[in-house]
């Protein structure tokens, strides 16, 4: 142990010298493994800041056992310190012990019940850990349920703002939509909510998995909140496991789809009482009163496809609510969330309904187009290189090559199997 | 603890910032695993939420707030109260929370910055969605007695009938800037680009 020490205070100089380093640490894995209980005065001699390597293959074998409360604490605060100051190039190369180290450190943080402690290193274990801002790490869903955990629903929204390219393991990516999916419903996001959510219910998906089970719930739900519909049938590129059974699966919310689309409000409560234990053993129930509450929203704005001006209590007979005075206040409201154009006139006790005033002349509004043509351009220079790789992919020209038409005597030439170069 | 970052922010009457940096301190001291919770000045960073309009991140921060803690600070409750009525869009309760609870200096900084704000809110919200209000509920919206609010709003260009005792909104032209620069060429030509190819 000691002769490791000092070759770890060693080697830790240069690029060159961590990777013979590494291949030191690599042998010695096991003899680690087998002394864990003797290792935490070792780490007192590591500088985390100047031997990450080393003292991550430290770190990674003391804690690898099972894990008293009382050491809980003082692992948390070493793993904390460890990821602030350890230097990322080092830590990369061994990115599985990293990763097993940061989702112990939540374990512990969870079972000490302070998810709070985790959210702020976990958040910088993914920063280092990551190649690049487009790329999910294994570390991103814990952070997030450390989040949602500790309620620090706005700290989340900041990574869920950056776009992913690059995916380690398709769970890492289930798990990451799903809760982003939940974090962005909590902050009233909910287009952003649907985008996530979709991205779990049309990944692909060889069998349908649980997590794409209760994202279709909320996917419904969302959908209903923010669209007012629900579309009958999920897109073509979703997985055919998917399109067969997550509608069986989540039957009592197909149901509450169908029934808001009749845009009865009676009706609708009186399902919603019926099944609530349903909806409440699912953690859904909050949300699904949310998508009831939603439908006075659209039968007003329904109204307005067909009315100039509509008086106030036309409107509460309409849309079933008890007063013209309640009336006022969800139009006001939706006034104030931009969900409709229309001015209230008290004196006549009116409604006025009013064109979209948006001309698109603005500076703003340009500054906004350009943006999202920005965005395009650069998924569409991802999509040419994607394209250009996959084309050179051995599997996919094998597959494209039984398979495509033969018009020409020359076509009847195979496509080689295999390349040897 | 060191809270110089927040007072400094309160001083200079940076309110809008309040929040993200009682959120990045909470998530830094709570990372050094120190027991912050008794110290934390909770009331303000709820304030600090409440000024962004960001209600939603009130609430969670109100419901991560122990019992304890919640019984042992009045001020902080009254804080809530606010956030409270702003969640259930009682917009004439907001005023009645602001006014009703006797704030330490500190926080009163805070509250009365908020109130203004506030108000300048409900009115332009007012102008947008009304053609015509009545004095008593444009009074409520704005928080202020029926005669404080008919001066108020005739200041800002409306008119009143006092037989009807109604207020006629009148809408100011706001001039949204449209002139294009250059660089939008270079823009447009980086598109064109793209699409030939």
């Amino acid at each position: 142990m000691e002769g490791l020490v000092t070759q770890i205070q060693g080697l830790s100089g240069t690029a060159s010298d961590v990777l013979s380093l590494q291949n030191l640490l690599k042998q010695a894995d096991d003899s680690l493994h087998a002394e864990s209980t003797r290792l935490p005065p070792f780490l007192d001699q590591l500088d985390p800041s100047k031997h990450s390597l080393g003292y991550l293959y430290f770190l990674e074998a003391c804690t690898a056992g099972p894990v008293t409360r009382e050491q809980a604490s003082s692992f948390v605060l070493t793993i904390a310190r460890f990821i602030s100051s350890c230097v990322a190039e080092q830590i990369r190369l061994a990115p599985d012990k990293f990763i097993s180290v940061c989702k112990r450190f939540k374990d512990q943080v969870l079972l000490l019940e302070e998810p709070l402690r985790g959210v702020a290193p976990m958040l910088t274990a993914i920063r280092k850990l990551q190649l690049s801002s487009e790329h999910l790490t294994a570390l991103h869903p814990e952070f997030l349920l450390l989040c949602l955990l500790s309620k620090c629903y706005k700290t989340a929204l900041s990574i869920l703002e950056e776009d992913i390219f690059e995916v380690d393991q398709p769970r890492d990516l289930f798990l990451y939509c799903y809760y982003g999916g939940m974090i962005s419903i909590g902050q009233k996001q909910f287009r952003k909510a649907l985008e996530l959510l979709h991205n779990v219910v049309t990944a692909p998906m060889s069998t349908v998995n649980a997590i794409a089970v209760e994202a279709f719930k909320k996917y419904i739900l969302v959908s209903l909140i923010h669209h007012g519909q629900f579309p009958t049938n999920l897109p073509k590129y979703a997985s055919s496991g998917a399109q067969r059974n997550l509608k069986t699966l989540c039957q009592p919310y197909v149901e509450l789809a169908s029934s808001y689309s009749n845009g009865k409000i009676a009706d609708l409560e009186m399902y919603v009482e019926a099944n609530k234990d349903k909806f409440e053993s699912d953690n859904n129930l909050g949300l699904v009163k949310q998508a009831v509450s939603s439908m006075y929203k659209r039968n007003i704005q329904r109204l307005t496809q067909t009315y100039l001006t509509l008086s106030l209590q036309d409107i509460a007979n309409r849309v079933q609510l008890n007063s013209p005075k309640e009336a006022e206040m969800h139009v006001l409201q939706m006034i104030k969330d931009g969900e409709i154009y229309a001015t209230i006139n008290q004196k006549d006790g009116m409604v006025r309904f009013l064109e979209d005033p948006e001309q698109y002349k603005t500076c703003e509004m340009i500054e906004r187009i350009d943006s999202s043509i920005q965005r395009l351009m650069t998924v569409s220079k991802k999509l040419n290189v994607m394209d250009e790789l996959m084309s050179c992919d051995p599997l996919y020209l094998a597959k494209a090559g039984r398979e495509r038409q033969r018009f020409d005597f020359d076509d009847f030439d195979n496509v080689p199997q295999r390349y040897n170069i | 603890m060191d809270f110089s970052v927040v007072n400094e922010a309160l001083a200079s009457n940076s309110f809008d910032k309040i929040s993200d940096i009682c959120d990045a301190l909470m998530l830094q001291v709570a990372a050094e695993g120190v027991p912050f919770r008794d110290d934390w000045p909770f009331a303000i960073h709820l304030l600090g939420h409440i000024y962004v309009d960001d209600v939603n991140s009130a609430r969670f921060l109100w419901k991560s707030i122990p019992a304890t803690i919640k019984e042992s600070q009045p001020e902080l409750v009254a804080a809530w109260k606010i956030g409270q009525k702003l969640w259930t869009r009682d917009y004439a309760g907001v005023y009645e929370a602001i006014r009703g609870f006797d704030w330490t200096p500190q926080t009163q900084v805070l509250v009365a910055a908020f109130s203004e704000l506030y108000t300048k809110r409900m009115f332009e919200l007012l102008q947008s969605a009304y053609s015509t209000i009545s004095i008593q509920d444009a009074a409520q919206f704005l928080g202020m007695s029926e005669e404080d609010a008919t001066n108020y709003v005739l200041r800002k260009g409306w008119t009143v009938d006092p037989t009807s005792r109604m207020l006629t909104v009148t809408k100011q032209a706001i001039v949204k800037e449209q002139k294009l620069d250059p660089g939008k060429l270079q823009r447009l030509t980086e598109y064109v680009f793209h699409l030939e190819h």
